[in-house]
């Protein structure tokens, strides 16, 4: 037998009871797990969006659309160095799935903003030479089984074409980002001339253009939104990561929603898991007193008391953070693209901080009693 | 050679606002390789003594000495490892630790030795073996009988090879023929083994496998007879 294994028995003296308690504390720590994960997707922290990009959009709504006479406007302004635009196609690839990302876009420029977008040269020709030509990121054709070159057909209900057909797009690439996760959010594309001849609306959703000091975005922002100020389409600019927390935030704040969920779980299993390792600690007060007589300190006992509640909610820490992995991997192609749900590190840290924390405040009572227990009272209870 | 040598040894309690004496100026020795029986009523202060000799307690006033080394100076980590290496309790209720086996419940002092695992399961093994319960070895508590548990106790005890047992009453809890058993276990162990051994009853018949008895009334030592003065001041 060894010290560890000595402790891993104690722990276990009451089987079912433990192992109720760990399988509760477990459940909290998956809930906590998946309910940060949906936490950190609308904080939108997760967006690998820089600071160099701004966006331009309808100050009232991000739905509303901006004259196509604006981007000379604000590529005009000082200190905007490339410029593009992009309106929302809301693309149904799949009879009875939800919208993917589809952008109707100027391809062009569109690259040449998003410069951490990687497509071949040969791909980019291919786009720009047909009106009907789209390209697509990684995730959208595994998604839904595409290939180079087949016919995409797909429906909006924000532009449904006028002959009730789906829209029949020539996939002709696929590009990329160079940011991992970004990857997971990029949209499928198409000329937005393609869409503007077919439904006469003129008008974008947004544009999008780099600048060439992100110290000064602040000040072209303002100069921006001031020149639409007055009018009928007034705008509201922001820097691109701006623009994705104010999207997320229009949803609600789903972060403080999801933390207040996350702190009742956890004080209630703070209560309970405390009242366990009490209830366990007044239960082998005579088995303490044996190991101190035996030579044990009082550190020592007061150490395994401790280490037995650490080891506690680590354990269920790390059985409900697998799970919680193994099930946000397994929802994740259910999900609409754009929608990824995944344990972040900065998760991980809380989920493993919170255990520790947990584990110290739930066995420091047992800890000290445990230390303090005197020899000859303890001896004798029953 | 005096083993245990208590010195003019003070124990009181505070009890809500008063304070019970319960040993009053205690002096005795103890000779390596004695048996000594602790024996007088209930309250007379026995377990008390006991305690203060196994270093689970400290006088109030007075000097403890035992195997040279004055038990009122060390810090209670001291004590504890000195406890480790110098002393094996057996307590009435045998007090094992019940989910864990018989060789387990023996081997657990040895988890403060520097033994490797494998020696700390032989050595474990050969204390059971002395006190004849190496076919038990795998058993938990709760299936071994009062008298077999105390075996254990006693093999737990004498696992790290202390100079002294301290038994709290051993046969308190276990019918005559087992208490015989015991009890012939705890001469071999003084007589083969050199073990010293200081024993609380309140059994005259337990008693009588020591070789002096020692009787204690009101926290006061009132005799300290050899085994043969005993059945003379008995006929008397």
């Amino acid at each position: 037998m060894t010290t560890f294994g000595f402790l891993i028995k104690s722990m276990f003296r009451r089987k079912l009871l433990v192992t109720l308690s760990m399988l509760s504390l477990t459940t909290a720590f998956l809930l906590f797990i998946l309910l940060r994960s949906v936490a950190v997707l609308f904080s939108g922290d997760f967006a690998s969006v820089s600071d160099v990009h701004m966006q331009t959009a309808s100050k009232y709504a991000i739905i509303l659309l901006l004259p196509h006479r604006y981007g000379e406007e604000i590529a005009a302004v000082e200190g905007v160095r490339a410029i593009t635009f992009a309106s929302w196609f809301g693309g149904v690839f799949k009879e009875g799935d939800d919208s993917a990302m589809t952008f109707a876009v100027d391809p062009s420029t569109y690259f040449e903003v998003h410069e951490n977008y990687q497509i071949s040269s040969e791909h980019l020709d291919a786009f720009l030479e047909l009106r009907t030509a789209a390209v697509a990121p990684e995730a959208i054709m595994e998604r839904y089984d595409l290939e180079v070159g087949q016919k995409v057909p797909v429906t909006s209900s924000i532009f449904p074409n006028i002959n009730g057909e789906p829209w029949t797009f020539d996939l002709v690439g696929t590009y990329s980002s160079e940011n991992e996760v970004e990857a997971d959010y990029l949209p499928f594309l198409f000329h937005y001339e393609y869409l503007k001849e077919a439904t006469g609306v003129s008008d974008v959703g947004w544009y999008t253009f780099t600048i060439e000091d992100p110290e000064k975005a602040s000040e072209i922002a303002h100069i921006i939104d001031s020149k639409f100020e007055n009018t009928a389409d007034a705008t509201k600019t922001m820097t691109e990561s701006e623009a994705m927390k104010n999207w997320m935030s229009q949803i609600g704040d789903i972060g403080l929603m999801m933390n207040g969920i996350i702190g009742a779980v956890f004080f209630t299993m703070l209560l309970l898991t405390a009242n366990t390792m009490i209830h366990s600690y007044r239960q082998r007060i005579p088995d303490l007193a044996v190991l101190k007589t035996l030579g044990f300190s009082n550190n020592k006992v007061a150490g395994f008391m401790l280490f037995e509640s650490l080891l506690f909610c680590t354990t269920s820490a790390a059985v409900g953070i697998g799970i919680a992995t193994l099930a946000l991997n397994g929802i994740g192609p259910f999900l609409p693209t754009g929608f990824v749900l995944a344990v972040t590190g900065p998760t991980l840290i809380w989920g493993t901080s919170i255990a520790l924390g947990l584990g110290l405040v739930i066995g420091l009572v047992p800890a000290i009693s445990a230390n303090r227990l005197v020899i000859v009272n303890a001896l004798h209870t029953k | 050679m005096a083993l245990v040598n208590l010195e003019s040894v003070w124990k009181s309690y505070k009890k809500g606002r008063d304070r019970v004496e319960v040993l009053n100026d205690i002096s005795f020795r103890v000779n390596s390789r004695e048996f000594v029986a602790l024996m007088g009523p209930s309250g007379s202060g026995k377990t008390t003594m006991l305690n203060l000799i196994g270093g689970l307690d400290r006088p109030t006033s007075g000097v403890v000495t035992v195997n040279d080394v004055v038990l009122n100076s060390l810090s209670s980590g001291k004590l504890a490892r000195w406890r480790s290496e110098s002393i094996g309790f057996v307590f009435q209720f045998y007090n094992l630790l019940p989910v864990f086996s018989a060789r387990q419940n023996v081997e657990l002092p040895l988890l403060l030795t520097k033994l490797s695992r494998k020696q700390r399961k032989k050595n474990a093994a050969l204390a059971l073996d002395i006190v004849g319960l190496s076919d038990r070895a795998r058993h938990t508590p709760a299936r071994l009988s009062g008298g077999q548990q105390q075996r254990v106790a006693i093999a737990r005890a004498i696992v790290a090879d202390p100079k002294i047992l301290v038994c709290d009453e051993p046969t308190g809890d276990l019918d005559r023929s087992t208490a015989t058993e015991i009890l012939r276990l705890l001469q071999i162990l003084n007589q083969e083994h050199d073990k010293t051994i200081i024993m609380v009853t309140h059994d005259p018949k337990a008693a009588e496998y020591a070789k002096r008895t020692m009787l204690l009334d009101k926290g006061k030592l009132v005799s300290s007879l050899l085994q043969s003065e005993v059945g003379a001041e008995v006929e008397t």
